[in-house]
């Protein structure tokens, strides 16, 4: 049942394919509270893919539950879940996919479409956005005239123009050199508050420490899920998930 | 509403960054388009200044012809015909001619000899000739009251006679019947409606019969009906002309072969306007073919748009939008440059330019256009937009189906 949480998953697999059944996340619970932090970290063919668009509301369970802000995204219709996923959901990704025929203000606005604003409200809510990330002045730049970490940033204030509740990252530093990928983790870094809960998908452990809490996963499930100190380091030792999806006290895995 | 101008404004920017690629798949609709308008428009522009003549001559003029009974030579009506044929119910004006036989018009002596071998017809013509045959003269003045009376040497020339005798308006001149002068007192417009007149020379019946032995009676009758009584006139022509009498009498009506060359090029009319619509179709293919391709090339922004929200009807919506404001424009672009096709060729070939033709295709209504509402234009603009959203549905409904988690590549 729902607990009020912002996200929760109970019992959640997603399967792939007909006659041979992959599972990309099997019988996964977590939940994600409002204004957590959390980094999802995991090897490749680890789940954390999977799990982004099921967080994201690109995807849907094959089995189990999951509820967004209480509501059960099975139970929702195409439209309605577009709605809530554009209302609770930010997306940020590694190819920032920018629309490359717009420019930047026109990116960010693009999140505010089909929402009833009129268009002097949406200008002014974009260029508030692109003004969080210093990008204000380039507004009118198309993509191809933005460096890698100046589009990053436009793809962030895309993402948080429509005040999510969520901030969920594929990789936002994969595509980044690392003066770039420092800049937009200290943007994210500010970004965070009690109303805005980031989760960041990465293989990057440097990326992962910047967060509060780190959850591994590893063959479609969660090995570890730990609270991190501010260095980045296990707060304590956290529980690593058995097969049963119940924790064991081991040492927690650090993924490279 | 809001979301509608969204969706637009989203639709449009769409085409306008892909601005060639526009412009080309615009092509479809623009040729169909203005080829429909062009094809309509030339041809009812070609027909158009035979249109306007008929409705200026009017169809109800009626020529009824002195056959005679078997056997009998040079055949006329009896002296009475003309009064018995105007008290005919229907009848609005009557004028008689006679054609006076064996008479060589030439204009002056020397040429006699050339005009015997190409003879001028001579008829005699009433009072009321011009008023029936609805013309003008173009110089000069008519046989007059006293003309009649006294069987004066005058006669009034169709405009090519005057042509050919090189008369000049206003000059006083003779010519030459049957080597007896004639003082010519005036010219005669074209007479569109019998073109036979334009080559004759017009004398009072008096002078005829005086000169000529050609007798008073007529053999030829022109008669204006009422416009809704005209089949009803021509039925009952031939009784009134001969009380039930063996003479036959012939009845026409001159309009009659105008109006079906004015109707002939219908055919051509549907020819090429179905080669707009073919056009249009192979448009719509290229329309589906290019958006299709589109798709995949969007796929990206697709996926973009779904992430942030927009759910698959309005990516629906998009797509088939851009299909639409395609042929939206492309129809509008067709109906300009079909009527500058209209325009510049009815400049080139001296028509008077249709520009408003309703488009009436196998219709027996005549005239086939009237001033009013362009239908052409609407009916081209609404095949160019049935076009394009049946072309823009298969590439709407592709990007719908698209999985915004295949396109993101994400991980």
């Amino acid at each position: 049942m729902p607990d009020g949480s912002l996200l929760q998953l109970e019992e959640v697999s997603r399967i792939y394919g007909d006659e041979v059944k992959v599972h990309a996340l099997d019988r996964v619970s977590m939940t994600i509270e409002a204004g957590e932090f959390v980094s999802i970290v995991g090897p490749s063919g680890s789940g954390k893919s999977t799990m982004l668009g099921l967080l994201g509301l690109l995807d849907l369970p094959t089995l189990g539950t999951m509820w967004v802000t209480g509501s059960s995204v099975r139970d929702l219709s195409d439209f309605e879940r577009s709605r809530l996923r554009g209302d609770v959901v930010g997306f940020i990704f590694q190819q920032f996919h920018l629309i490359p025929h717009l420019d930047a203000r026109r990116n960010v606005e693009t999140a505010l479409l089909y929402r009833n604003l009129s268009p002097t409200e949406r200008r002014r809510r974009a260029m508030e956005a692109l003004d969080i990330v210093g990008l204000a002045p380039r507004s009118d730049h198309r993509p191809v005239q933005l460096s890698g970490g100046e589009q990053q940033r436009v793809a962030i204030a895309r993402a948080i123009v429509t005040e999510p509740k969520l901030l969920l990252a594929d990789e936002p530093t994969g595509a980044l050199d690392s003066t770039n990928a420092a800049n937009v983790m200290q943007i994210f870094q500010e970004l965070h508050s009690p109303l805005r809960a980031i989760a960041i998908v990465t293989h990057d452990p440097a990326v992962a420490a910047t967060a509060q809490r780190r959850i591994s996963m590893r063959d479609g499930r969660i090995v570890a899920d730990e609270m991190l100190r501010s260095d980045g380091q296990p707060a304590s030792y956290g529980g690593t998930m058995g097969d049963d999806g119940r924790g064991t006290l081991t040492a927690p895995e650090v993924e490279g | 509403m809001r979301s509608v101008l969204d969706l637009v404004g989203v639709a449009m920017s769409g085409l306008t960054s892909r601005f060639s690629r526009t412009l080309l798949i615009m092509l479809g609709p623009i040729i169909g388009v203005s080829a429909i308008v062009a094809a309509v428009g030339l041809t009812e522009s070609a027909k158009g200044d035979l249109q306007a003549d008929l409705a200026e001559l009017g169809t109800n003029l009626i020529t009824a012809d002195a056959a005679g009974s078997f056997g009998a030579q040079n055949p006329t009506f009896p002296e009475d015909v003309i009064e018995r044929v105007e008290a005919l119910g229907g009848v609005q004006s009557v004028t008689g001619t006679l054609a006076v036989e064996g008479v060589i018009t030439a204009p002056y002596d020397a040429a006699a000899t050339y005009y015997t071998a190409f003879p001028t017809p001579v008829l005699t013509a009433d009072a009321n000739f011009l008023d029936v045959m609805q013309i003008e003269l173009l110089s000069g003045r008519w046989l007059n009251a006293r003309d009649y009376a006294v069987g004066a040497r005058v006669a009034v020339i169709g405009i090519d006679i005057a042509n050919e005798f090189n008369y000049r308006a206003g000059e006083n001149r003779t010519l030459l019947l049957s080597g007896l002068e004639y003082g010519i007192i005036g010219v005669y417009d074209n007479v569109r409606l019998a073109d036979s007149f334009n080559t004759s020379v017009l004398i009072p019946p008096l002078t005829a019969d005086n000169d000529f032995d050609a007798g008073l009676e007529t053999n030829t009758l022109y008669v204006r009906a009422d416009p809704d009584r005209v089949v009803e006139v021509e039925d009952n022509l031939p009784v009134a002309i001969n009380l039930g009498g063996s003479e036959e009498v012939n009845t026409s009506i001159p309009s009659d072969a105008l109006e079906a060359s004015a109707k002939a090029d219908s055919t051509l009319q549907v020819i090429v306007a179905s080669m707009g619509i073919l056009a249009l179709v192979v448009g719509g293919v290229g329309i589906a073919n290019v958006m299709s391709i589109s798709v995949i090339q969007r796929s990206a922004e697709i996926g973009i748009r779904r992430a942030l929200g927009h759910g698959r009807g309005l990516i629906a919506w998009q797509f088939l939008l851009e299909a639409v404001a395609v042929g939206f424009f492309g129809g509008l672009a067709g109906v300009g440059v079909g009527v500058f096709i209209v325009v510049f060729a009815s400049r080139i070939f001296d028509w008077t330019h249709v520009l408003d033709p309703i488009l009436v295709i196998g219709s027996t209504e005549f005239p086939s256009h009237t001033m009013g509402l362009p239908t052409v234009y609407l009916l081209g603009m609404g095949a160019a937009l049935i076009t394009s959203i049946i072309a823009g549905l298969y590439p709407s409904v592709k990007a719908a189906r698209l999985e915004p988690l295949e396109t993101l590549r994400l991980g």
